[in-house]
C-alpha cells in the first residue's frame, strides 16, 4: 500500500520527465553517443572494415599538414564568408522592400520564401546544374547578346561562386525573420526622423539597422553555422570539383567516411569543423557587445 | 575409446567429402565458351583447401524471409523481380524481400550495411568489394560450404579463384567484363571516315573532326577513369608486362610518363575533349551526356556489358558499332577482363542454404537464368549461358563486345586497381588525370603522384 503511494508520489513529481523521456532517449542515442564516440575515434586510425590499429594524434597531424585538407578548410572559409554576408544583405534588402505597403505584397512574400523550402532539395541542385552547364540557360542567354559563355561548372574560379549563389538564393527564412523584426520598429521613430529631414537611406542606417541588430546577430550566427556545414550543393552540382575547388569540409568528411572508410580521419575533421564553428560563434557573441543593441538595456 | 572412434569416423567422412568436391572441381576447368574463358586475373588465393560443403538442406516447410539487394537500371530491376517471383513460386515457404536502386550512392549505403552487419542476406556485389569489405572473410559467407546447393561446377576455376579471398569463396561470379571501344558510325561517316580500327586511325581522326565537323566534335570522350584504364592498356601493350604483380607496381617513372604523354597527346590532337570540357557538359555520366546522344562525341571506351546502355542513349538515326581493340598499341595484348559483379551471401545470414538456393536458381537453373537473361552481362555460369544461347537472349552487340574483350585479355588485373583511394572521384586516378588535363601538373609530377598513390594502396 505504501509502495503504491510512494510510486504515485514519485510519478507526480517526475511526470514531466516521463513526457520528455522519448526525446531524451533519442538524444542520448543519436546525438550524445555519436558525439562522444567520434571524439574517441578521432584519436584512432579507425577504418570501417579494418578496425582500429593505432591510437594517437596522427589524424590531427594529417589535417594540419595535408594540402588537400587544408585546401578544403580554405574553400569552406571562402564559401562561408562569401555566402553569409551576401545572403543577409539580400534578405534584409528584400524584407525592407516587402515591408512597404504595396499591392500583392503577400504574393511576393510567398514567392521569395519558396526558394528556402525548395533550395536544399536534390531537384533544385540538378536544375542548377542544367542552368550553368556549358550549353545551359545562362550561356544561351549570354550568346543572344553575343557574349561567349563561361565554363561555370568546370572552371575552378567560377564553380564555387555557382555553389554560393544557390545558397544565397535561399534567403527566404532569413528574410521572414527580418520582416518580423522590421514590423516591430516603431513608426514614431521614422515620423520623427522625417520631420527632422532624414532621407530614407539615413532612416534605414540610423534607425532600422540599429534597432534590428539583435535579429541581424541571430541570423548571422545561424547562417554561419549552416554555411560551414553546407553539403548538398557541392555534392550534387559539382561533386567537389573541378580540381577540388568546391570540396567543402563537410563533403571531405563524407568522402573520407563513406567512400574511403577512414572513420578516424573523418571524425577528426568533424571535430575540427565543430571547434571552428564554436570559435566563430564565440567571437560573434563577444563582438555583439560592440554592435548589437538590445532595447531593454539602459542607455542603448 | 568411443570418442576416438567418433573422431576417426568424422575425419574419414570429412576427407571423403573434400576428395569428392575436388573431383567435381576437376570437371569444371574446361574453358569452352568465351564467357567462361580465363579472366587472367590476379594470383588466386587458393593455397588452402576450400571448405567442404556443410551438408545443409533447403528448408521447404517453415516460413522463411530472405532479403536480396542489387543495383541497376529499370530493365535489370524488372528481370530480377520476375525471377525472384518464380523462385518464390518454386519455394512457397520462402519470401524474398527485394531492395534495389540505381548505382548512384549505392556503394556508400552498402558499405555501411556490411560494416554494421545489417546487410541483406543475398547481395549483388562489385568484385572489388570482396577485398574492400571482407579481406578477412568477415563480411561474406564462404560459398564452398553450400556447394552442395549452389552448383559451383558451372563456373570456371579461374573465375572462382578471383572471388576467393582469405581462403574463402566470398562471391559467385555473375559475368566477366572488360573495356572496349564503341563508335558512333554516323558521325564518323559525316567526317568522311571509317570507324577506327587502330590507334593510328584514331589519332588521325581528331584533326579531321575538328576541320570538317567543328570544334565541338571529338572522335572519343574519355573521363578520368577511362583515361587511366586506357593508359594501362597502352603501357601493357607496349612494354609487355602487367601493371601490378605480386603487389608491386611493375612500371618505372619514365614508363608511366610515357603513358601520360600518350594520354595528353589525345587531347593535343583533338581526339578527346579536355576534362574541363567534359565537366562543363554538366552530365553525371557519358551515357547521359547530350554530346554523346547527338554524336558530337563519336566514341567511348567502356565496359562490354554497357553496350546496350550506350546504344540506347543515342538519338534516333545514330548508328552504334562495337569497335576493335587496338593491336598497334604494342606487341602484347594490353587488355584485361575482370569479374564484373558477384552474388554473395552475408556472413550474418540465418539462412545460408536458402540463400544459396536463390543464387543457384538465378544463375544456374533454366527458369531463373531465362528471366535474368544478360541483364548483368554474358553469364559466367555455363548453364546460364546455355539457356541464353538456346533462347536467343544474347544481344548481338553485348556478345560481340564480350567476345572481343575476352579474346584480347593479356594480363591479370590486380584487385587493388579498383581500390577506393585510387578509383573514387576524389582518388589518385582522378587527381592525376584531371590535374594533367587542367595543366596543374606536368607529366613528371603526375607520374610521381600516381606512383605515390598506387604504392600507398599496395603497401596498406
Amino acid at each position: 500500500m505504501s509502495n503504491n503511494k510512494g510510486f504515485k508520489k514519485w510519478m507526480s513529481e517526475n511526470l514531466g520527465m516521463m513526457f520528455i523521456l522519448p526525446w531524451l532517449i533519442g538524444f542520448l542515442i543519436f546525438k550524445v553517443y555519436p558525439f562522444g564516440s567520434s571524439l574517441i575515434y578521432s584519436f584512432t586510425d579507425y577504418h570501417l572494415f579494418d578496425g582500429i590499429r593505432e591510437w594517437g594524434l596522427m589524424n590531427y597531424v594529417e589535417i594540419f599538414t595535408k594540402s588537400r585538407i587544408i585546401k578544403a578548410f580554405k574553400v569552406t572559409f571562402t564559401y562561408a564568408f562569401m555566402t553569409v554576408p551576401l545572403k543577409l544583405a539580400f534578405a534584409l534588402f528584400i524584407a525592407y522592400i516587402l515591408n512597404f505597403k504595396i499591392k500583392g505584397v503577400n504574393l511576393f512574400r510567398v514567392a521569395y520564401y519558396i526558394p528556402s523550402i525548395l533550395g536544399g532539395s536534390i531537384a533544385i541542385a540538378v536544375l542548377w546544374k542544367a542552368i550553368f552547364k556549358s550549353d545551359g540557360i545562362v550561356n544561351m542567354i549570354l550568346a543572344i547578346f553575343g557574349i561567349k559563355g563561361l565554363d561555370w561548372l568546370s572552371e575552378p574560379g567560377y564553380a564555387l561562386f555557382i555553389i554560393c549563389l544557390l545558397r544565397v538564393w535561399q534567403f527566404g527564412s532569413a528574410m521572414v525573420i527580418f520582416l518580423a523584426a522590421l514590423k516591430n520598429v516603431s513608426q514614431d521613430l521614422y515620423e520623427a526622423a522625417s520631420i527632422d529631414g532624414a532621407t530614407k537611406w539615413r532612416q534605414f542606417f540610423s534607425i532600422t539597422v540599429p534597432i534590428i541588430t539583435p535579429v541581424i546577430f541571430y541570423n548571422l550566427v545561424t547562417q554561419l553555422c549552416e554555411a560551414f556545414q553546407e553539403f548538398n550543393g557541392p555534392y550534387i552540382i559539382t561533386a567537389g570539383g573541378p580540381r577540388n575547388a568546391t570540396t567543402l569540409i563537410s563533403l571531405l568528411i563524407y568522402n573520407n567516411a563513406f567512400k574511403s572508410y577512414e572513420m578516424g580521419l573523418a571524425s577528426a575533421q568533424a571535430w575540427c569543423l565543430f571547434i571552428l564553428v564554436c570559435t566563430l560563434t564565440v567571437i560573434a557573441f563577444i563582438s555583439q557587445k560592440k554592435w548589437v543593441y538590445y532595447s531593454d538595456e539602459d542607455g542603448r | 575409446m568411443k570418442k576416438r572412434i567418433r573422431q576417426a569416423v568424422s575425419l574419414a567422412l570429412a576427407t571423403t567429402m573434400v576428395l569428392s568436391l575436388a573431383a567435381c572441381g576437376g570437371g569444371s576447368s574446361e574453358p569452352t565458351t568465351a564467357a567462361s574463358a580465363d579472366s587472367g586475373s590476379g594470383t588466386p588465393e587458393t593455397t588452402a583447401e576450400p571448405a567442404a560443403a556443410e551438408g545443409l538442406t533447403v528448408n521447404t516447410t517453415d516460413p522463411i524471409t530472405l532479403t536480396f539487394s542489387w543495383w541497376g537500371g529499370d530493365a535489370r530491376h524488372e528481370a530480377t523481380q520476375n525471377a525472384v517471383k518464380k523462385f518464390m513460386e518454386k519455394y512457397p515457404n520462402i519470401k524474398v524481400e527485394n531492395q534495389f536502386a540505381a548505382w548512384s550512392g549505392w556503394e556508400d549505403k552498402m558499405s555501411a550495411s556490411f560494416a554494421t552487419g545489417t546487410a541483406p542476406d543475398v547481395n549483388q556485389i562489385n568484385w572489388n568489394w570482396i577485398t574492400s569489405f571482407s579481406s578477412d572473410g568477415s563480411a561474406f559467407y564462404d560459398l564452398n560450404k553450400v556447394s552442395d546447393i549452389l552448383d559451383l561446377s558451372q563456373f570456371s576455376e579461374s573465375s572462382l579463384a578471383d572471388c576467393t579471398v582469405a581462403g574463402e569463396l566470398q562471391g559467385v561470379p555473375i559475368s566477366l567484363t572488360g573495356r572496349i571501344f564503341y563508335w558512333n558510325k554516323t558521325t564518323f561517316e559525316k567526317a568522311g571516315l571509317e570507324t577506327p580500327k587502330s590507334l593510328a586511325d584514331l589519332m588521325a581522326a581528331g584533326p579531321v573532326f575538328q576541320e570538317k565537323l567543328g570544334e565541338e566534335y571529338y572522335p572519343i570522350a574519355l573521363g578520368e577513369y577511362d583515361r587511366m584504364i586506357l593508359m594501362v592498356f597502352y603501357l601493357e601493350s607496349k612494354y609487355g608486362k602487367p601493371w601490378v604483380e605480386n603487389n608491386q607496381l611493375q612500371y618505372s617513372q619514365e614508363e608511366i610518363e610515357d603513358g601520360l604523354e600518350f594520354i595528353q597527346s589525345l587531347e593535343d590532337n583533338h581526339v578527346t575533349n579536355t576534362i574541363k570540357g567534359i565537366a562543363g557538359d554538366g552530365a553525371d555520366s557519358l551515357d547521359k551526356n547530350p554530346k554523346w546522344m547527338d554524336g558530337r562525341y563519336a566514341g567511348i571506351f567502356e565496359w562490354d556489358s554497357s553496350a546496350s546502355k550506350f546504344e540506347g542513349a543515342l538519338n534516333d538515326g545514330e548508328e552504334f558499332v562495337v569497335g576493335e581493340e587496338f593491336e598497334d598499341m604494342g606487341d602484347a595484348n594490353g587488355g584485361y577482363a575482370k569479374v564484373s559483379m558477384c552474388f554473395a551471401i552475408s556472413e550474418t545470414t540465418e539462412h545460408p542454404a536458402e540463400c544459396a538456393a536463390l543464387i543457384n536458381f538465378l544463375l544456374n537453373e533454366e527458369e531463373g537464368a531465362d528471366i535474368m537473361g544478360i541483364e548483368r552481362g554474358i553469364p559466367c555460369s555455363k548453364a546460364g549461358l546455355k539457356v541464353c544461347e538456346d533462347k536467343g537472349l544474347l544481344s548481338d552487340k553485348v556478345a560481340e563486345a564480350n567476345a572481343k574483350v575476352l579474346a584480347y585479355v593479356g594480363f591479370p588485373l590486380d584487385p587493388k586497381f579498383e581500390a577506393a583511394a585510387l578509383k573514387n572521384s576524389d582518388g589518385t586516378y582522378y587527381d592525376v588525370m584531371a590535374g594533367l588535363s587542367y595543366e596543374d601538373y606536368d607529366v613528371e609530377e603526375a607520374a610521381e603522384l600516381l606512383i605515390e598513390g598506387i604504392e600507398d594502396v599496395l603497401n596498406k
